[in-house]
């Protein structure tokens, strides 16, 4: 339990910054998470997130149809208010990081 | 897109649900669409259903039904359809055996009703799209809530309202006329909204053989015989028919 919450907030950061990297869609975002070791995340846990940073105007989607045929594919795409939050996350994130590692390396040391 | 029938199956729950839980047509048709492009991309890689959305599935539906809000003016329009669609019914019906009157009960009570009914179906809806039901039991709850439950009450409404009631509406024989062509039109307007002819044949089904039974010279007794042995086997014919196209469906 302690763990899906401390992951959420940092989940919506983190697809953020995959979303900045260029235009992607739900697969996409799951794959690159797991090449980066997020292998707690569970792949449909994504989806609510996106409806609802996309209700908060964070990212804009547009569908495609795939030059496979087949039904159309939703990418999305950040939009300016997304940019400033993913610039907050990663300065909140690295104060916070940092912090930790700090007090763990002391904690280290101490032992 | 090919998926296997488990996704395909938590797919059609999922829909039911969301439709149940009263949100927007078009944001449920987007998700379920991004979730089966998905699963589709996941089975290629050997992964399940279960796999991927992590939890049970009514956990997992929850979630997605709580992001969405509720939407109230679809569910109002679809609400007023219905319910002019029932009141059609219930007006052919009394103008065919010159029955138009209502009680005071009937006035106040036809809509309860409804509503009632409405929200019950929606509420069995909810429950055995998101949860793994054995397959009796979900079809004894679901053959309860939609046809029992319902009937059980409207028919109780009418005895009530008839015998313990004095009608405070009345329409005569003119009135009654109009009734059955107003009926006649909200029938072919919702068959024209809903691109089915459902709410055609089902009436006709219904009400056709007592149209021509009233022109014979039977007693009351076999006109009412005739007349339920009719519908059942025009029901009856067209479940068939039903069932046969869907069946065709299927192998397609």
């Amino acid at each position: 339990m302690a763990t899906s919450q401390i992951l959420k907030g940092i989940l919506e950061g983190c697809l953020l910054a995959i979303i900045a990297k260029g235009e992607t869609y739900g697969y996409e975002m799951i794959e690159k998470l797991y090449t980066y070791g997020f292998t707690m995340v569970s792949e449909g846990s994504i989806y609510p997130l996106l409806i609802r940073m996309r209700k908060e105007g964070l990212v804009t989607t547009s569908e495609k149809v795939l030059p496979s045929g087949g039904p159309k594919r939703k990418y999305y795409s950040l939009t300016t208010k997304g940019k400033e939050k993913l610039d907050e996350f990663q300065k909140r994130w690295s104060e916070i990081a940092s912090s930790v590692n700090r007090l763990l390396k002391e904690e280290d040391r101490e032992w | 897109m090919v998926i296997s029938k488990e996704s395909q199956g938590f797919l059609e729950n999922l829909t039911v649900y969301l439709y149940s839980s009263g949100k927007r047509e078009e944001e449920i048709r987007e998700i379920v669409g991004e979730l089966e492009d998905h699963l589709h991309e996941a089975e290629k890689h050997g992964k399940r259903v279960d796999d991927i959305i992590g939890m049970t599935p009514k956990e997992y539906m929850e979630q997605l039904a709580n992001e969405m809000p509720f939407d109230l003016k679809g569910w109002l329009k679809y609400l007023l359809m219905i319910f002019i669609g029932v009141l059609a019914y219930i007006v052919m019906g009394d103008a065919i055996r010159g029955n138009l009157k209502y009680s005071f009960i009937e006035c106040i009570g036809y809509p309860c009703v409804f509503l009632f009914s409405l929200l019950l179906m929606a509420m069995v809806l909810k429950y055995t799209s998101s949860r793994k039901v054995s397959s009796w039991k979900e079809r004894i709850l679901c053959m309860g809530v939609f046809f029992i439950i319902p009937m059980a009450l409207f028919l109780a409404l009418k005895f009530f309202g008839r015998y313990y009631n004095t009608p405070i509406v009345y329409i005569g024989k003119m009135g009654s006329i109009v009734a059955i062509v107003l009926s006649i039109l909200v029938f072919i307007g919702l068959a024209i909204w809903s691109k089915e002819w459902d709410s055609i044949i089902i009436p006709a089904i219904i009400f056709l053989p007592e149209i021509f039974l009233e022109q014979t010279t039977f007693d009351k007794s076999t006109k009412a015989t005739l007349s339920i042995f009719l519908t059942m086997s025009g029901m009856g014919l067209y479940v068939f028919i039903l069932f046969k196209r869907n069946k065709i469906q299927d192998v397609d």
